[in-house]
C-alpha cells in the first residue's frame, strides 16, 4: 500500500511539473484558456459545495462572481500598492460574508425557493452593478489594474498563469479536504435528509449558512482572479444565463464530486471557447446536456469515475 | 392618475396571473416546478407567427394553432422530460426543466432569430372611457380572457368528473390510483392545461411585449407572482399577479423608472425573507 501511494505521489509531483513547464509549449491563447478552466474550476468547486454536497440549489452564483471581481477591480484601482495577495482574499471574504447573509433567510426556506431567492440575488447583484456606475462605470464596464505583487507586474497571461494555477490547486486540494471533514459529512446528511441530521445533532443552521459563506467565498476569489485574467469587467459577464452556466458545469460534471467540479468547468468552458461563433448552439448545447445528464446521469461524470476505477481496480486483481 | 397606472397594472397583473396558473397547477398536482413555463409560451407564439407571417394563412387560425400548439408542448414536457424522471427527486425535475427553457430559448434564436416581431392583438384597438380612466381595447381584451379562463378552469376542477379526479390525484396519489383513477393520465392532463394556460398568454401578452426569444422571461414575473400570493396557492396565484402587476406600474410613479427591471425580484426575496406563505399560502407541514 505504501509504495502505491509513493507511486501515486511520484506521478502527481510529476504531473503538476509537466503542468507548470507547459507555458513553454503552448500559445498565448491556450494559456489564457486553461487560466479560464482554472478560474471556473473553483466557481464550480463552490457552488458544488453548496448545490451538490449541501443538497441547496443556487441560481445566483454569477452574483458572487461578479462581487469578487468588483472588489478586486476597485481596489486595486484605489489602492494599487496592495498585492493581489492580499486584494484576493479581501474579495473572498467580502464575498463569503455577503454569502452568509444571504444564507440565513435561506435557513426558513426549502428547495425551489432557494434556487428562486439566490436567482433573484444574481439579478440584483448586476443590477445594482449596472446602476451604481460611480463605483462601477456601469454599463461602459471597469478596466482592472493589472496585478502588481513586490515590484512583480502580472502584465500577461503566462505571468497570471503562476498566479491563478497554484491558488486554485491550493483551494482544490482544501476544499478534498473539507468534504472529507464533519463539516462535510454534516453537508452531505444535510442533502440526503434535514430531519434526520437534524436528529443526529446536526447544527441545520450553522452547516446551511457555512456552505453558502464557504461557496461564495470561493467564488469570490475567482471572481477576483477572473478580474485579473479578462481585464475588462462588464455586467453582462455576470448574467442570469452565466449562473446557470455554473449550475450545468457541475450537473454535467457530478453534484458531489471535487473532481467533477473540474471536469465539467473544463469541459464547458471548452465548449464555449471552441464554439464562441455560435452562442446559441453553445446554449442548446448546454440545455441538451442539462436535461440528458439530469434524466440519464443525474451524478454526472464525476459521479462514474469512482465506477470505473473499481472494475479498473477489479480486473487487474483478476489477472 | 393613479387610478389609471392601477388599471394598466391589473391588465399587465392578469399575464402575471396566468404564469403564476400555469405553475401553480402542475406545482399543486405533481409537486414539480415548471421553469420552462414562460419559453412554452414563447414557442408557441412563435408557431403562430410561422402560420400567418410564413405560410400566410389567416390570423385567427394562427392563433388557434398557437393554442393548439401549446397543449401539444406540454404533453411533450411531460412524456418526454418529466415523466422519465418521475421517481427522481424534484430538485432533478427541476434542472430539468430548466435545461428544457434553455433548449427552447436557444432553439427558438436558430429558428425565428432574435429580433423582436410584432403580433397581432384578436381585439379592437378602441379605449373604452369610463370616467376619468380609459381601458384601451387590448388591455380589457387580457383582462376578459383572463377572467374567463378562470371561471372556465375553476368550474372545470370544481364540476367536471376529469377536473374532480385530478383534484383527487393531486391530494394524495395513491388513494387516487386505488379509486380506479389513472394517475399518468391525470399529470399528462395536467401539463397540457399548463400548457393551454401559457398559449392564451401567448396570445394575450405577444401583442403588447412583441414576439421575441426574450418573452419567456416572464416566468420569472410568474414564480413572483405565485409567491407572492402564495405558492401552491390557485387564488393567490391569481391575486399575486394582479398585485404584482400594479406594484410594477405603480412604483415607476414614485422611484426612479429603472425599479421596474427589480421588482419582480425585490418581491421575490422580499417575500420569500418575511413571508414565506405570501398572502394565501398555507404553513406546509413537514413530513418525517
Amino acid at each position: 500500500m505504501s509504495t502505491h501511494s509513493t507511486r501515486t505521489g511520484l506521478l502527481l509531483a510529476v504531473a503538476a511539473l509537466l503542468f507548470f513547464l507547459c507555458p513553454l509549449f503552448v500559445s498565448r491563447y491556450t494559456i489564457f484558456v486553461l487560466n479560464l478552466f482554472a478560474i471556473y474550476a473553483l466557481v464550480a468547486i463552490g457552488l458544488n459545495l453548496v448545490m451538490g454536497y449541501t443538497g441547496l440549489i443556487s441560481a445566483g452564483h454569477a452574483g458572487f462572481l461578479a462581487i469578487g471581481a468588483y472588489t478586486t477591480a476597485i481596489l486595486s484601482t484605489s489602492m494599487g500598492w496592495m498585492s493581489p495577495l492580499v486584494i484576493l482574499p479581501i474579495a473572498g471574504v467580502l464575498t463569503g460574508l455577503i454569502g452568509f447573509a444571504l444564507g440565513i433567510p435561506i435557513l426558513r426556506l426549502k428547495g425551489f425557493y432557494i434556487a428562486m431567492v439566490t436567482l433573484a440575488f444574481g439579478v440584483v447583484v448586476a443590477e445594482v452593478v449596472l446602476q451604481w456606475s460611480s463605483l462601477t462605470h456601469g454599463d461602459d464596464g471597469y478596466k482592472v489594474p493589472r496585478a502588481v505583487l513586490g515590484g512583480f507586474i502580472f502584465d500577461s497571461d503566462v505571468k497570471l498563469f503562476f498566479l491563478i494555477q497554484p491558488i486554485t490547486i491550493a483551494m482544490t486540494l482544501i476544499a478534498r479536504n473539507i468534504v472529507r471533514t464533519r463539516a462535510g459529512r454534516a453537508f452531505k446528511a444535510i442533502r440526503q435528509s434535514e430531519v434526520a441530521s437534524e436528529t443526529m445533532g446536526i447544527d441545520l443552521a450553522k452547516y446551511k449558512t457555512a456552505a453558502f459563506a464557504v461557496s461564495a467565498f470561493y467564488t469570490g476569489i475567482a471572481g477576483g482572479l477572473f478580474a485579473y485574467a479578462v481585464g475588462h469587467i462588464s455586467p453582462d459577464s455576470f448574467s442570469m444565463s452565466v449562473s446557470i452556466d455554473f449550475i450545468a458545469m457541475i450537473v454535467i460534471g457530478g453534484m458531489g464530486s471535487i473532481l467533477g467540479s473540474i471536469i465539467g468547468a473544463v469541459i464547458l468552458t471548452g465548449i464555449q471557447h471552441a464554439l464562441s461563433e455560435l452562442p446559441e448552439v453553445q446554449t442548446l448545447i448546454f440545455g441538451i446536456a442539462l436535461i440528458v445528464f439530469m434524466i440519464f446521469l443525474p451524478k454526472g461524470i464525476g459521479g462514474k469515475i469512482p465506477d470505473l476505477m473499481q472494475s479498473i481496480l477489479r480486473r487487474n486483481r483478476n489477472h | 392618475m393613479l387610478l389609471q397606472v392601477i388599471v394598466n397594472g391589473i391588465a399587465t397583473g392578469c399575464i402575471y396571473s396566468l404564469m403564476a396558473l400555469g405553475l401553480t397547477l402542475i406545482y399543486k398536482s405533481t409537486e414539480h416546478v415548471n421553469f420552462a413555463q414562460g419559453e412554452m409560451s414563447m414557442v408557441s407564439g412563435f408557431v403562430a407567427f410561422t402560420f400567418f407571417q410564413m405560410l400566410g394563412f389567416s390570423i385567427a387560425f394562427s392563433l388557434f394553432m398557437c393554442l393548439v400548439s401549446s397543449i401539444i408542448l406540454g404533453l411533450l414536457m411531460e412524456r418526454l422530460l418529466v415523466r422519465p424522471a418521475m421517481r427522481a427527486p424534484h430538485f432533478n425535475v427541476f434542472i430539468i426543466t430548466l435545461g428544457a427553457s434553455i433548449v427552447m430559448q436557444s432553439g427558438a434564436g436558430l429558428i425565428w432569430t432574435y429580433d423582436q416581431f410584432p403580433f397581432p392583438s384578436p381585439f379592437p384597438g378602441k379605449a373604452l372611457s369610463l370616467g376619468l380612466i380609459r381601458i384601451d381595447g387590448v388591455s380589457l381584451g387580457i383582462m376578459g380572457t383572463t377572467a374567463l379562463l378562470m371561471v372556465g378552469l375553476y368550474l372545470f376542477f370544481k364540476h367536471s368528473k376529469t377536473g374532480t379526479a385530478m383534484r383527487a390525484v393531486s391530494q394524495s396519489q395513491n388513494a387516487a390510483l386505488l379509486m380506479g383513477i389513472s394517475v399518468k393520465r391525470s399529470f399528462a392532463l395536467t401539463w397540457a392545461i399548463s400548457g393551454f394556460i401559457s398559449g392564451v398568454a401567448a396570445v394575450l401578452i405577444a401583442p403588447v411585449i412583441f414576439l421575441s426569444t426574450r418573452m419567456g422571461l416572464v416566468v420569472i414575473n410568474g414564480f413572483a407572482a405565485a409567491i407572492l400570493g402564495g405558492w401552491g396557492s390557485i387564488p393567490g396565484a391569481v391575486l399575486g399577479g394582479i398585485a404584482l402587476g400594479i406594484l410594477e406600474n405603480v412604483a415607476p410613479y414614485y422611484f426612479p423608472s429603472q425599479i421596474r427591471n427589480i421588482i419582480p425580484f425585490a418581491v421575490l426575496v422580499g417575500v420569500l425573507i418575511l413571508k414565506p406563505t405570501g398572502i394565501m399560502g398555507e404553513e406546509t407541514k413537514r413530513r418525517v
